[in-house]
């Protein structure tokens, strides 16, 4: 059965014809050509293809499109401009915080949910909150840093200093 | 996902993605209660009822054209907490786990439930997942389950007009199984109010702390009778027998007893005992039954050791008093 599903994308209005049984990640990848989104596992396990739903973080694996008729969805694209990092996707870089970068879209969107939820999130609160998205790479300790060190540049830019 | 469409050999897996894509299921929304137990009625045994879906795609249920998927993750009514009359907490079990962990009634009301529900998959699957789905799913790992078990929960279920309540732990049949009838919704949890100071943990073994589900678990609420013992204990054990279970026998070795080291001994020789666990794909049989009295062990000396430092505080308050 097709469904009609409205989604706000990144700030964007679309609208996709999904059958019922469709996941949001596939949606994303394959109907709005959305790749930046990973497919680690597909069960939930991995954490590669978090994307923020309505603000939350979320396995898009295990979303169904035809549940989230309405919702805002943040992907990886959203971040940062044209041709220009986001701030916490430059700390990503300087801190050597990814390798082969498969985790990094659903890192940086994990991230993304700790610092909304935390001004000054402590390392466990950073530790806990990318504890659900696997990285078989860095050993995490520069995603934490990188992480951190964005949530200090916000938290004096928000100062005003 | 498009690339895996040609016309290659299909493994079992693969063959069942096929499915999913292919296979006409039809969906609907329902936002009133009533609405669904009206659908679940005329058409009860083909439906799937979706809450959050963070199990369903992941679930060994394959979609088959005769499905009907009724997303209910809309129904407001399931999403209520409220504080009714005898100080019985009532929480709609529509919340997502993350829900159930940041809201401040059920924080001083049943601080053992979000204990438990923080312990439940990711913060992806917290975000998405709701205790409805884990009662629902009845496996004998739902981290809620335990910790509703020690709350002395009752669950309520709303069918065509009617609505029945079960003792949590009598709600459950079996492995995968509860006594809800076809029409029937699960809608809340009813939670008693407690006296007295209480204290709790929950603890679980899993592959990883991030993300797992519970090889075994272990729920323990009770009241601080006096500085040093605990009374009106309640233990109850997840993933270690066909459904949870309360464990009287751990129960009465901590009843109004100092939490001494061998104590504590004893209570954990109790629970691996009274564990009946199976191999499965997840664990062993034996990792299970020693596994539950390490997590018991772990969380009376923490609790111990919590009241020591009370008991401490207290005194030197006391000592602070006199000499004013
Ligand atoms: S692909 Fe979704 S969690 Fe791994
Ligand atoms: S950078 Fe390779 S998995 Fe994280």
């Amino acid at each position: 059965m097709k469904i009609t599903v409205r989604l706000q994308i990144n700030g964007a209005e679309a609208r996709f014809e999904v059958d019922s049984t469709e996941r949001l990640v596939d949606t994303l990848r394959e109907k709005a050509g959305l790749t930046g989104t990973k497919v680690g596992c597909g069960i939930g396990e991995c954490g590669a293809c978090s994307v923020l739903l309505d603000g939350k973080v979320v396995s898009a694996c295990l979303v169904l499109t035809a549940q989230v008729d309405g919702a805002k969805v943040a992907t990886v694209e959203g971040l940062g401009k044209a041709g220009e990092l986001s701030d916490l996707q430059g700390a990503f870089v300087r801190e050597g915080a990814i390798q082969c970068g498969y985790c990094t879209p659903g890192m940086l969107m994990a991230a993304e949910a700790i610092l909304a939820r935390y001004r000054r999130p402590t390392t466990e609160q950073i530790r806990k909150g990318i504890s659900g998205n696997l990285c078989r790479c860095t050993g995490y300790a520069k995603i934490v840093s990188a992480i951190r060190k964005t949530a200090g540049r916000r938290a004096i830019q928000r100062s005003g200093r | 996902m498009k690339s895996e469409g040609g016309p290659k050999k299909q493994d079992g897996k693969q063959r069942r993605k096929r499915r999913r894509a292919h296979v006409m299921v039809a969906f609907i929304k329902l936002t009133l209660l009533e609405a669904v137990t009206e659908f679940l009625w005329s058409d009860g045994p083909e439906s799937l009822l979706i809450p959050g879906g963070s199990d369903i795609l992941v679930g060994p249920r394959p979609f088959t054209d005769k499905h009907i998927l009724i997303d209910i993750s809309q129904v407001t009514e399931l999403k209520k907490v409220t504080v009714g009359a005898g100080g019985v907490l009532s929480v709609g079990v529509g919340l997502t786990h993350q829900e159930i962990v940041d809201h401040p009634v059920i924080r001083r009301r049943a601080r053992l439930l979000q204990l438990a529900c923080g312990r439940v998959g990711s913060i992806q699957i917290r975000n998405r997942g709701t205790l409805g789905g884990n009662l629902g799913n009845a496996s004998p790992a739902g981290d809620s389950i335990p910790a509703l078990a020690c709350l002395d929960a009752r669950v309520v279920v709303a069918g065509r007009s009617r609505r029945r309540e079960f003792d949590l732990l009598s709600f459950f049949t079996g492995p995968g199984e509860t006594a809800l009838q076809v029409d029937e919704v699960i809608e809340s949890v009813q939670i008693p109010e407690r006296e007295g100071r209480s204290v709790a943990f929950f603890k679980k073994a899993g592959q990883r702390r991030g993300m797992c589900c519970s090889k075994a678990s272990v729920a323990l609420l009770a009241r601080r009778r006096s500085p040093k013992s605990l009374s009106d204990v309640r233990v109850a054990l997840g993933a270690v027998a066909p459904t949870v279970l309360r464990i009287p026998e751990v129960e009465q070795v901590l009843e109004g007893r100092r939490l001494t080291p061998a104590v504590i001994r004893e209570a954990a020789e109790a629970c691996s005992r009274a564990a009946n666990p199976i191999d499965d794909i997840r664990s062993t049989a034996d990792y299970r039954r020693q596994v539950v009295g390490a997590l018991l062990t772990e969380g009376l000396f923490e609790i111990a050791d919590h009241m020591q430092l009370l008991e401490q505080r207290r005194r030197s308050a006391k000592r602070r008093g006199r000499r004013r």
